[in-house]
């Protein structure tokens, strides 16, 4: 019976997650080493195989997810979302020191990062959530309150790590959760409210220097232009003086000349903005929207509202990544420091892209099965 | 499991939404790179073939400073350094060899300095001379396309045309200290930067906002290796980062007398001390000069360590301005201001006489009149043209200290006169609690006799000293002096004016201020007088010499002649003055330290700066000078 089923699941088996994946990781990965090859470093140099390491063991677990059934995940959601707290809580408490940040529990020669799978574990609880509970019309701000403590508790722990850029995110994955479920015009135009003054709160009392510091060098890059505007300044000219169809493969200069720091990690668009110009990123841009519109298709296929809620929840980890890290480089938002999915060099992110490609493919897989 | 009864296709019309929102997100990110890319793309190309931008500052030219006449104190002149630029230095032997030989300077002299900077950059040039002259700077152009790797780099210097004259007052200015960075920034709100040249003391110091204008800054595009490569123009692509042309500073103009100066300093010639004179009825400083002084040119940048050397070893301290930083017991310039509280408390008067034999006993201690055997019977008049002691004792006898130091205060004594310069002192007047405060004892009458004669612990600044007598002259307004007369911006637009300032006006019994200044008139003008030998030719000067004691003297050495001391026991000279004596105009203090006397150091100083004003200035007063001056060169010819 479960060989049989096994069989029919493999028949039916949605290989275009991973696909659409491995093609974007596949630009990347050249991008990746034009951006590194002419490094100083030898280490630097040969980070682009470490990342080919990093993405087929990403892939690997995401593959091994994609057997788990959509019921079992709902089963789950709750321990895994309480226990993911208590990690980040674990990881608050004696984190390791790194990049000045704590955000990291080391187990043997892995470094586990809860802030990743945190994004993944708020999905599973909030659809679970929603999923549990009687709504017949769009929800208000009473509906709100609990599943906005699910979200803003660990949000709050993960920027005190202090790591803005990925607390936000999983703000900004709530929001586009919710929004799914159903809210009230009236509700957004609060949230929006709120929101509002509570970043203006958290701008003057919550954040440390620096991030204060990247904020106003958004807000005035030109001000010191070898100072905090530097990133901005340099990346904005990075990718403009790509013009329509780029330098070409490994001819960036911002890069190689290392006018472009972090340029293997939150930069990686610039330097592929610089070396393919606009029709380039046309194209890639055009990978990343088949890739959300697969997702929302799929969201809209199945017949099970938690499956539908997780999909979308997937779908905007991958939409929020790739929008915020496009904006910073191109100076239309902060520079808060995020990946760009599937560009940037990094296990924990690639890892987090990877499980939530397998549970899409999971849930396109089991839709039909029952 | 689950209990929604909501199905999927509830959602669809949000899913739709955000659909929506993913697709106008991405068309908002295409947008953009649009707008860098190809619309802005040009330009961002060649940014990032220079790979960089940098700010250039574009330094200001500080203000001028004019004489009351509009003539130059100070100025702004083009200098030149030598530099070196070892990238381009393609022969480096003959190109040096070259440099040498043109600046005058040997080869491993300049090999030293280069090896000096060897760990910066070779594209940063190395400056080998600094200040060459305008023949070497000729030489270099001409054959620079002979030598590669060097040249010629201009700069704005700092030229004060009158060098030593007046250098106190005009000050200088040399590069911002680590240190004066944070502190003047929160002292003047102004952004100082490293590499900044800021007035270090006087003028240049004090309105040193006013004279720096600003900055202006200019965008030059960069290469990897930091070059420059040209300049770009202001765009407004990157706010903050556009081009700004200078502002130059504001110009000041003084109420100082350039020729004035000069005379002032040439009487001075050789000695160590200082003249200031004032307009008796605004406190305009018409006169300020100190010696030892300094050239303030030596110091704008970079001063030879031979040149600072020279001046922080010599003992006279040439940094430091003694009409303001340096204060001196006023000796019998003092006993003006002993009459003036005697008058005016009525404990003398005009009939009052004493009888001097040449010392008199207070307590257990001798006091001597300067004169061995006594001026005899004297009255005020006498005793401050003679300048008797012992007429001061006995007035001190039945003088309150504090009273005293009442009279004295109200004059500005003891107090800053609130001139508008840099470390300016004090002085001091003495009182009963002072004493206590300080030393902890309490006040002797004895003490009041030295007091009075203005010994012992009174002391005050030559510009005090002209202050007070200026008042008593112009009948009894304490001014503020000050030495500028209005600030002008280069349109020529006046920005800002100076107008006289009155502190205090006293109103002594006019009784007092006749008996006083005739006095005063006296011990210039009639024979016997201190400073009879030194009355001004055609001009009714008044005046008080004072000797300032350096040590005190046991009473066997009393008497020794002054000029046969060791230097630096020999008293200083002081004289302080007003002409002319029916009409005041102008008031002068002149001190001459270790100049034995008052009459013969200082007053001829005095006289000097007064007969040059009155010359130049009130033309009746001129024609009688010049008469007298004739009759007395004829009468030194039939000699």
């Amino acid at each position: 019976m479960i060989a049989a089923n096994f069989w029919s699941l493999i028949k039916k088996y949605d290989f275009s997650f991973f696909v659409i994946i491995a093609a974007i990781f596949m630009v990347g990965i050249l991008n990746l080493h034009s951006a590194t090859h002419s490094s100083h470093s030898q280490a630097a140099v040969n980070l682009y195989q470490t990342q080919i390491l990093l993405f087929g063991f990403s892939i690997f677990a995401g593959m091994l997810i994609s057997f788990i059934r959509p019921s079992t995940m709902a089963r789950f959601s709750w321990p895994i979302y309480w226990i993911n707290i208590g990690l980040l809580l674990l990881v608050l408490l004696l984190g390791m020191k790194g990049m000045g940040a704590k955000r990291w529990i080391v187990m043997g020669p892995f470094r586990l990062q809860p802030s990743e799978i945190m994004k993944i574990s708020l999905i599973l609880a909030l659809a679970r959530f929603f999923t549990s509970k009687r709504y017949f019309s769009e929800l208000n701000l009473k509906n709100l309150i609990m599943p906005a403590f699910f979200a803003l508790f660990p949000a709050l722990l993960i920027i005190m790590q202090p790591d803005l850029g990925t607390g936000l995110v999983i703000l900004l994955i709530f929001f586009m959760v919710v929004f799914y479920v159903g809210l009230k015009w009236k509700t957004i135009m609060i949230l929006g409210i709120i929101g509002l003054i509570s970043g203006l709160g958290m701008y003057q009392f919550g954040l440390k220097g620096y991030q204060k510091k990247r904020i106003t060098a958004f807000l005035n890059p030109g001000m010191e232009p070898k100072g905090l505007g530097y990133n901005a300044i340099q990346s904005k000219i990075a990718i403009g003086s790509g013009k329509l169809f780029g330098k070409g493969f490994k001819k960036s200069t911002q890069a190689s000349l290392n006018y472009l720091p972090e340029n293997h990690t939150d930069f990686v668009f610039s330097i592929f903005n610089e070396e393919h110009g606009f029709f380039g990123s046309l194209l890639l841009i055009g990978l990343y929207l088949v890739l959300f519109f697969r997702f929302l298709w799929l969201a809209q296929s199945v017949t099970d509202v938690y499956d539908s809620i997780v999909v979308i929840g997937v779908m905007s980890v991958f939409f929020w990544h790739t929008l915020v890290n496009m904006g910073m480089v191109t100076g239309l938002l902060p520079i808060v420091g995020l990946p760009l999915p599937l560009m940037s060099y990094g296990g924990s992110s690639l890892l987090t892209f990877g499980i939530c490609a397998g549970m899409a493919t999971s849930i396109s897989n089991y839709r039909n099965i029952f | 499991m689950l209990y929604t009864e909501n199905s999927v296709k509830d959602y669809k019309p949000r899913a739709m939404v955000i659909g929506n929102i993913v697709a106008l997100s991405f068309a908002v990110i295409l947008g953009r790179l649009w707008y860098l890319q190809i619309y802005n793309g040009e330009k961002f190309f060649r940014y990032s073939l220079a790979n960089s931008l940098r700010k250039e500052n574009i330094k200001a030219p500080r203000g001028l400073v004019f004489s009351r006449n509009n003539k130059l104190l100070i100025h702004n002149v083009p200098r030149f350094d030598a530099i070196i630029i070892p990238q381009y230095l393609s022969n480096r032997k003959t190109s040096l060899k070259k440099l040498a030989k043109i600046i005058d300077m040997p080869v491993e002299a300049i090999e030293k300095t280069l090896r000096k900077r060897s760990s910066q950059p070779r594209y940063m040039s190395v400056i080998i001379k600094k200040n060459i002259t305008k023949k070497e700077v000729a030489i270099m152009e001409t054959e620079n396309f002979k030598i590669p790797g060097v040249s010629v780099r201009q700069f704005i210097g700092r030229e004060y045309p009158d060098k030593e004259i007046g250098a106190h007052l005009l000050g200088y200015i040399s590069e911002i200290n680590d240190k004066q960075i944070p502190r003047l920034r929160k002292k003047f709100g102004h952004k100082y930067r490293p590499g900044d040249h800021i007035g270090q003391a006087g003028i240049e110091e004090i309105l040193d906002l006013h004279l720096r204008g600003e900055d202006g800054q200019q965008i030059v595009e960069v290469d990897a290796l930091g070059r420059a490569r040209r300049y770009v123009s202001t765009d407004n692509l990157f706010k903050g980062i556009i081009n700004r042309s200078f502002k130059r500073g504001d110009n000041l103009r003084l109420t100082i007398d350039k020729d004035l100066q000069k005379t002032a300093y040439d009487s001075l010639e050789g000695k160590v001390g200082s003249a200031v004179a004032v307009n008796v009825e605004t406190g305009e400083i018409l006169v300020m000069v100190s010696r030892p002084s300094f050239d303030p040119s030596q110091f704008g940048r970079g001063i030879t360590r031979k040149y600072w050397n020279s001046l922080i070893t010599n003992e006279n301290n040439p940094l430091l301005d003694r009409n303001i930083q340096e204060h001196y017991s006023p000796g019998s310039t003092f006993k003006t201001i002993t009459a003036l509280a005697g008058l005016e408390e009525g404990l003398i008067d005009e009939k009052t006489e004493i009888n001097c034999k040449g010392h008199i006993k207070f307590g257990t201690r001798k006091f001597h009149c300067w004169k061995k055997n006594g001026h005899g019977k004297v009255n005020i008049y006498k005793a401050i043209k003679e300048s008797c002691d012992i007429y001061f004792y006995k007035l001190a006898q039945i003088l309150d200290v504090d009273v005293l130091a009442k009279y004295a205060n109200m004059l500005g004594l003891g107090m800053k006169t609130g001139i508008s310069l840099p470390r300016e002192i004090p002085g001091l007047i003495p009182t009963k609690k002072w004493k206590k405060e300080y030393t902890g004892e309490s006040w002797q009458r004895g003490e009041t006799l030295s007091v009075a004669i203005g010994q012992s612990f009174v002391l005050a600044t030559p510009l005090q000293l002209v202050m007070s007598y200026a008042a008593l002259a112009n009948g009894g307004k304490v001014l503020r002096p000050y030495y500028l007369k209005d600030i002008f911006n280069n349109a020529g637009e006046i920005v800002e004016k100076t107008s006289p300032k009155i502190i205090r006006e006293l109103s002594f019994k006019p009784k007092t201020l006749k008996i006083l200044k005739k006095a005063l008139f006296s011990a210039v003008n009639e024979k016997k007088g201190t400073a009879y030998w030194f009355r001004g030719r055609g001009i009714k000067m008044a005046g008080k010499t004072g000797t300032s004691q350096v040590v005190r003297l046991s009473s066997d050495k009393i008497y020794t002649k002054c000029e046969e001391m060791e230097y630096k026991f020999r008293h200083h000279g002081m004289f302080v003055s007003y002409a002319p004596a029916d009409d005041p105009k102008i008031a002068v203090s002149v001190v001459v330290e270790h100049g034995c006397h008052g009459s013969t150091a200082a007053a001829p100083v005095a006289r000097d700066i007064i007969t040059h004003y009155m010359k130049k200035y009130h033309s009746d007063i001129r024609a009688k000078i010049i008469a007298e001056e004739k009759i007395l060169a004829q009468r030194n010819k039939k000699q």
